[in-house]
């Protein structure tokens, strides 16, 4: 029995090499196909992500198993590469390191950011993929379904996934999705054209935001910025105006003076009705007066509450990444418990059906030499067969199980072959 | 003694779940929401069982069902059950256990220790308006309370984020938007049940006027403290109606928050103060055994 995987990630690959072995689902599919024909003994699943590619094969026999080099080759081939261009990237797993690795993995615990949600998204993808190309086998299929299990389990157990570190994902998830309930309905005010406040409304976007309205002191710059994002631009002059109709602000210009002055604000803030208004300012220095802040229905965050925020949710996290390993070392454990005492089964099948032939035969020969037995006793005579039976091979049973909870118990599975003249 | 033993099941079972709640304030644990879920159930089911027996027991009495005091704070208390169960069921996440299980309890034990257990005679419980009186009255008194602990939550949620808090382990709370918007609705649907079941209740009392039953001074004061809980309601309802403003955010939340306080005053002088509104103050004339 092997289990292997073979890739390169973040950790040790550049960007180039990744995306050069990467796959899309379409080549993912081609090349699992492929894998099957080449080996057609062994169970593959094939993880394409931006951040890693890794090659997960598994079968009964070792022998059957592609090895490293093989796997090499293969994505060479595949891709139109020379081996030795990416070898050295390559790293292996086997064994209960590659089912930790796997369960690491479905975590989020090794992404790039620790506890994004995407990768179970794609764990579950790369799994189904090779299961509806049947290139997924009993081993593949019970080491994903653990997988999936345990980051679920670590998603529930710990708070390690809810945790943002990015000032734009930390503005959204953790402020603006506490103020707002749906952002389809809502209207986006955009200030200035900074890479953060494009990056911030990819984030809203993802949350539904549809109507989204930029102003800029420069007003093709605002409009370039507005047909990227499906919205619509607005002159400098008419900031006011659209700031008394906005429910989420994000300001990101680079005036050296505060644009919206609490003096500013109070104008517009009767024709507001105290409505929620929630101000991202990610500029530096700030582009709203920290007392519009104190308005009611106003809630304004600057750059610096954010990375506070942010500092916060990594300390958190880093405190919660104990925890969430010790989840994933405890379920890798006990799967290769189960694992290897599943493999095991039919040694303790032959071992019973050994013993059940004898059984029966002397059942035979005693029902043969007392003919006046009636059922009741035939029947008590039965069960105190089966019974010896039964605690005779309880030690050997539960030594096999015990053993199995280190590793494959190779040495007990041979004694016990030769002890009891099983054959395989 | 029955009776007690089950309110006793169903109130641990709703204590239980607000204890699973308060625990959130301290530890993480994967299978909490479900067991929690799983006890408001169960005191749900149990409370459900109750309610139908005590019906089924006024009915072999040939008493009006579900027509005593007890029987209508345990009603409200199964609404706001049921409301809760709803809730944490499409908010898992969200502590709303933790504003609205210490209402259902309160109800329960008022039920419980001081409520009139004492069903309304039948020729006064029977009678159409007495019926919609109640019903209407315990569907705006839940209004008033599901308001309140949403005015509650939006309270600390708002405080909280004006100071740019992180969101605290174990409570978070539904968006302001959402508990916004159920603020609202509980102040427009108290406002009507409360203002229709006090009519019914007035048209009720004219009703009886010169009739034999029984008919209750307009200076009882269960009658001038509900009153004052209505006028109350209905400047609250106007006030949001011609000041903008209050119909979002903090000022609607305070609305709630302040029916609620009339609501208990009105509630207490029904239970505290001499009254005719009693079941027990009623004449014994067919009254049930």
């Amino acid at each position: 029995m092997k289990l292997q995987m073979v890739g390169c990630s973040h950790h040790r690959s550049g960007v180039d090499l990744r995306q050069r072995l990467a796959f899309t689902p379409a080549q993912a599919s081609e090349a699992l196909d492929a894998i099957r024909s080449q080996f057609p003994e062994a169970e593959a699943v094939l993880l394409s992500t931006c951040n890693r590619v890794e090659v997960y094969t598994a079968a009964e026999d070792a022998l059957h198993a592609p090895s490293h080099q093989a796997v090499a080759e293969f994505l060479a081939r595949f891709h139109g590469l020379k081996v030795y261009e990416f070898f050295d990237d390559l790293f292996e797993r086997t064994g209960e390191d590659a089912v930790r690795h796997l369960f690491t993995v479905a975590a989020s615990l090794d992404s790039m950011v620790v506890g994004e949600p995407q990768i179970l998204s794609q764990v579950k993808q790369a799994y189904q993929l090779a299961a509806d190309r049947n290139s997924a086998g009993p081993l593949t299929h019970a080491v994903f379904q653990a997988a999936l299990k345990v980051a679920r389990r670590v998603a529930s157990e710990t708070s390690i996934n809810q945790k943002r570190v990015s000032i734009p994902s930390v503005a959204v998830a953790d402020f603006a999705r506490r103020i707002f309930e749906r952002f389809d309905d809502k209207r986006v005010l955009v200030i200035g054209a900074g890479e953060m406040a494009e990056e911030t409304l990819r984030y809203l976007q993802d949350e539904g935001a549809t109507s989204v309205t930029v102003v800029n002191r420069s007003f093709d710059r605002a409009s370039e910025l507005a047909a990227r994002w499906r919205g619509s631009a607005e002159p400098w002059e008419r900031l006011l105006d659209r700031l008394t109709e906005a429910d989420l602000v994000v300001s990101a210009t680079g005036a050296t003076q505060p644009i919206v002055t609490r003096e500013a604000f109070r104008r517009i803030e009767r024709e507001r009705y105290q409505r929620p208004l929630f101000v991202l300012d990610l500029a530096i220095p700030r582009d709203f007066e920290a007392a519009v802040g104190d308005c009611l229905g106003v809630y304004l965050y600057s750059l610096d509450d954010l990375a506070d925020a942010c500092e916060r949710n990594r300390r958190e996290r880093d405190q919660e990444l104990p925890a969430a390993l010790a989840i994933v070392e405890q379920e890798a454990a006990q799967f290769m418990t189960d694992l290897y005492h599943r493999a095991t089964g039919p040694i303790i099948k032959r071992l019973k059906q050994g013993w059940q032939q004898p059984k029966d035969e002397e059942l035979r020969r005693l029902y043969n030499k007392l003919p006046e037995l009636d059922d009741r006793s035939r029947a008590e005579i039965r069960q105190s067969f089966d019974r010896l039976v039964n605690k005779l091979l309880h030690p050997p049973l539960a030594s096999l199980r015990d053993e199995a909870r280190h590793g494959f118990p190779h040495a007990l599975v041979e004694a016990l072959k030769r002890l009891f003249q099983l054959k395989d | 003694m029955l009776a007690g033993i089950e309110i006793v099941c169903f109130a641990a079972s709703y204590a239980v779940s607000l204890v699973l709640e308060i625990s959130r304030l301290f530890f993480r644990s994967g299978i909490r929401g479900a067991i929690m879920v799983g006890f408001a159930g169960a005191g749900l089911a149990a409370h459900s069982l109750f309610l139908a027996s005590r019906a089924y027991e006024a009915v072999d009495a040939d008493q009006t069902p579900l027509s005593s005091a007890f029987d209508w704070y345990l009603l409200a208390a199964w609404v706001l059950a049921a409301t809760y169960l709803y809730l944490a069921f499409y908010h898992p996440r969200t502590a709303i256990g933790l504003f609205v299980l210490p209402l259902v309890l309160g109800l329960v034990l008022i039920a419980a220790l001081w409520a009139d257990l004492q069903p309304f005679p039948v020729d006064r419980a029977s009678q159409w308006w007495g019926a919609v009186h109640g019903l209407l009255l315990l569907l705006g008194t839940v209004a008033v309370m599901i308001g309140f602990a949403a005015g509650m939550m939006y309270l600390v949620h708002a405080f909280r984020l004006k100071r740019k808090r992180p969101p605290l382990r174990g409570l978070e709370l539904p968006s302001l938007e959402w508990l916004d918007r159920v603020n609202s609705r509980a102040i427009v649907i108290s406002v009507l049940m409360l203002c229709a079941g006090h009519l019914a209740g007035v048209i009720l009392n004219l009703v009886n006027q010169g009739r034999a039953v029984d008919e209750l001074p307009w200076s009882d004061p269960v009658v001038v403290s509900s009153a004052a809980t209505v006028v109350w309601l209905l400047l609250a309802a106007c006030f949001s109606l011609l000041y903008k403003p209050a119909r979002q955010g903090r000022k609607v939340a305070y609305l709630t928050v302040a029916s609620f306080v009339f609501l208990v005053f009105s509630l207490a002088s029904g239970l505290v103060l001499p009254t005719e509104h009693r079941a027990s103050a009623a004449p014994e004339a067919g009254a049930s055994p």
